[in-house]
């Protein structure tokens, strides 16, 4: 297990270093910063904007410059936004808890509806239920998750006034303890994460009904029934842990999928998190910030595929021992 | 020979070609006849209903804003007096356009990568295949945001970004059928007759891959008319002049208030042609392979 873990590890490495080196190149070519910083300013000769530039170091080569950020990155030096000017690090910090919690809810809320409703349908294959399972399913996929969230807001918050439309905090709610300030976060992330959850929601119980169709027409299942083992016992200890098997890893992956997913729910319902950080970063070209951002994002990845690598591991021995 | 042959034609009724069952099996299924109608149906709706109107995508009536319904705006009018009806039907083409291009375009170059990767096997396949599962755990969205920001706007740009990050797939379709499909006997027979490379790839090889392909790229259009929606609403897409239906959802924070069907047409446009392309990718599935069918 342990030569495995260290393996997986050591794999994230390059993983890693490829989307960084990516993102730093395509953010390098959107334009450069110093220039356009000072682009304004008619006092400032190209021979000044020549020198800033090799006192910065921009006029090296790219793949020295990286290797210049990636340092200056790994020690926690991230840059300052054009926009907010605010280091980059502490305004991620300070937006990070709205979309971790709409992140999580989502997915709570995604996990919660499509296993049990997956392993329903695959039992219950052709029933009444499994239809409509499959066509609320083919409904999620079809979603524009933006234009859902648009939809529950016009009919739970403006029609219905029950929930608010936008925003993640009451006036006022800043000095109420810390659970009745979650409980109000709460009623600003139920529509958001309804609306981002949905595809989740769809998808996961398509691939949770074909994954446990799978296994139910496995020969260890059918032993299992020829020993005279309860269905129960069939079901949930020798079918349905192999079956999650990779529904895990495609819940595992699928985490940062959400973080675009995010970028639109938070645009839709005003809530200013990473994501909707990382929009205005792009729209306003605000490279420091972008960068920073889309890097947390890279780290969202590769952790992800490291708990995707473990969990498969835990949950499967052959892949430990191979 | 020629009477060995004649024999087996006589002994054997005609038999039915793979089309013709695939055909079959794909009429029998009645979501993808569903799909394959209201698709249709979008077609018409977006590229040949316009002839008939006398306003054009840019028309504006600045005396009739927010209007309502009437017999000369059948859906009404938005901010900017743009006929709502009108403006969908042109929406609907650039929608279009971008699916079946992000589509076709990134399968070209999967299909490639993917041939190369299980044909030549060894070095080559190591190197593009730790590249395919690399772009493979970047999450779209937020790179597309960059790259279309990058590019600047425009439905050529749309497509292109789409195609930068939609290959894989595809790539890891044809590399794993390749790796069997390499191992065959008439693959053997081309090599020692001297067929080239290239050849055996396309010629011989390539049609065996085509009924997955087929499926993976009717579910993509879906998908990419769903990221172009996406990515119009955020302004990052293609720019105003042009209608989408994503990009007639920009203003829809504040339309969701003033009149709101402006919001829920084109949404519900955007659904109902991924709806009926997804129904369709299902149907093909199916047909192409019976295994699958359950």
């Amino acid at each position: 297990m342990r030569t495995y873990i260290t393996r997986r590890m050591l794999q994230l490495i390059p993983l890693m270093l490829i989307i960084s080196f990516f993102i730093f190149m395509v953010l390098s070519l959107t334009g450069n910063s110093l220039r356009s910083l000072v682009a304004g300013n008619p006092r400032i000769t190209p021979e000044i904007i020549k020198k800033l530039e090799r006192i910065y170091g921009m006029d090296k080569p790219l793949l020295a410059r990286y290797f210049y950020w990636l340092k200056a990155f790994v020690m926690g030096q991230w840059g300052y936004s054009r926009e907010y000017h605010d280091p980059v690090i502490q305004l991620i910090k300070s937006r990070l808890p709205v979309t971790l919690s709409l992140m999580g809810l989502s997915f709570l809320l995604s996990l919660i509806v499509s296993i049990p409703v997956g392993i329903y349908s695959a039992l219950k294959q052709y029933s009444f239920l499994d239809y409509v399972a499959t066509a609320l399913a083919f409904f999620g996929m079809a979603m524009p998750i933006f234009w859902f969230g648009l939809m529950l807001m016009l009919l739970f918050g403006v029609k219905l006034g029950w929930l608010p439309i936008g925003g993640y905090s009451s006036v006022g709610m800043d000095t109420a303890n810390f659970f009745m300030r979650s409980l109000d976060h709460l009623k600003y992330l139920i529509l958001p994460a309804i609306a981002l959850g949905l595809q989740g929601m769809a998808s996961w119980t398509r691939y949770t009904r074909s994954s446990m169709l799978e296994v139910l027409r496995q020969d260890y299942v059918r032993t299992a029934r020829a020993k005279g083992l309860p269905e129960r016992t069939v079901i949930y200890k020798h079918a349905l842990r192999n079956a999650l098997i990779p529904v895990i890893t495609l819940l595992m992956l699928s985490i940062p999928m959400l973080f675009g997913g995010a970028v639109l729910t938070e645009t839709v319902f005003s809530m200013f998190g990473v994501g909707r950080l990382l929009y205005t970063a792009i729209i306003n070209s605000d490279t420091f910030l972008a960068m920073g951002t889309l890097m947390v994002l890279a780290i969202l990845v590769v952790i992800c595929n490291f708990g995707a690598d473990l969990l498969y591991a835990i949950a499967d021995p052959r892949i430990r021992y191979s | 020979m020629s009477t060995l042959r004649t024999e087996v034609q006589f002994t054997e009724s005609k038999p039915e070609s793979y089309l013709s069952r695939v055909t079959k099996r794909f009429l029998k299924h009645k979501l993808a006849i569903i799909g394959l109608i209201s698709v249709g149906s979008i077609v018409i709706f977006s590229f040949i209903v316009p002839l008939f109107f006398e306003y054009g995508s840019t028309f504006s009536d600045f005396s009739y804003l927010y209007g309502s319904p009437n017999s000369q705006y059948l859906l009404g009018t938005d901010s900017m007096g743009h006929d709502l009806f009108t403006r969908l039907m042109y929406g609907g083409r650039i929608s279009l356009i971008v699916g079946f291009s992000a589509a076709i375009i990134p399968a070209i170059f999967g299909i490639i990568v993917g041939a190369v990767a299980g044909y030549y096997g060894g070095l080559a396949d190591n190197i593009l295949m730790r590249i395919t599962d690399a772009f493979l755990s970047v999450p779209a969205f937020p790179i597309y945001m960059a790259l279309a920001k990058l590019m600047g706007q425009g439905v050529l740009n749309i497509i292109l970004v789409f195609s930068f990050l939609g290959w894989m797939t595809n790539a890891r379709i044809v590399r794993g059928m390749y790796l069997s499909l390499k191992e065959n006997e008439y693959t053997e027979a081309a090599k020692a007759i001297g067929v080239s490379n290239a050849r055996i790839i396309f010629r011989h090889l390539l049609p065996n891959t085509m009924a997955p392909i087929l499926v993976s790229m009717t579910l993509t259009v879906g998908g990419a008319i769903l990221s172009e929606a996406g990515l119009s609403f955020l302004g990052l897409g293609v720019p105003p002049s042009t209608p989408t239906w994503g990009n007639m959802l920009t203003n829809s924070q504040q339309d969701i208030f003033l009149a709101p069907r402006l919001v829920i047409w084109p949404g519900i446009m955007i659904f109902l042609t991924v709806l009926s392309f997804n129904f369709i990718g299902d149907g093909l599935r199916d047909a192409l392979d019976p295994k699958l069918y359950r």
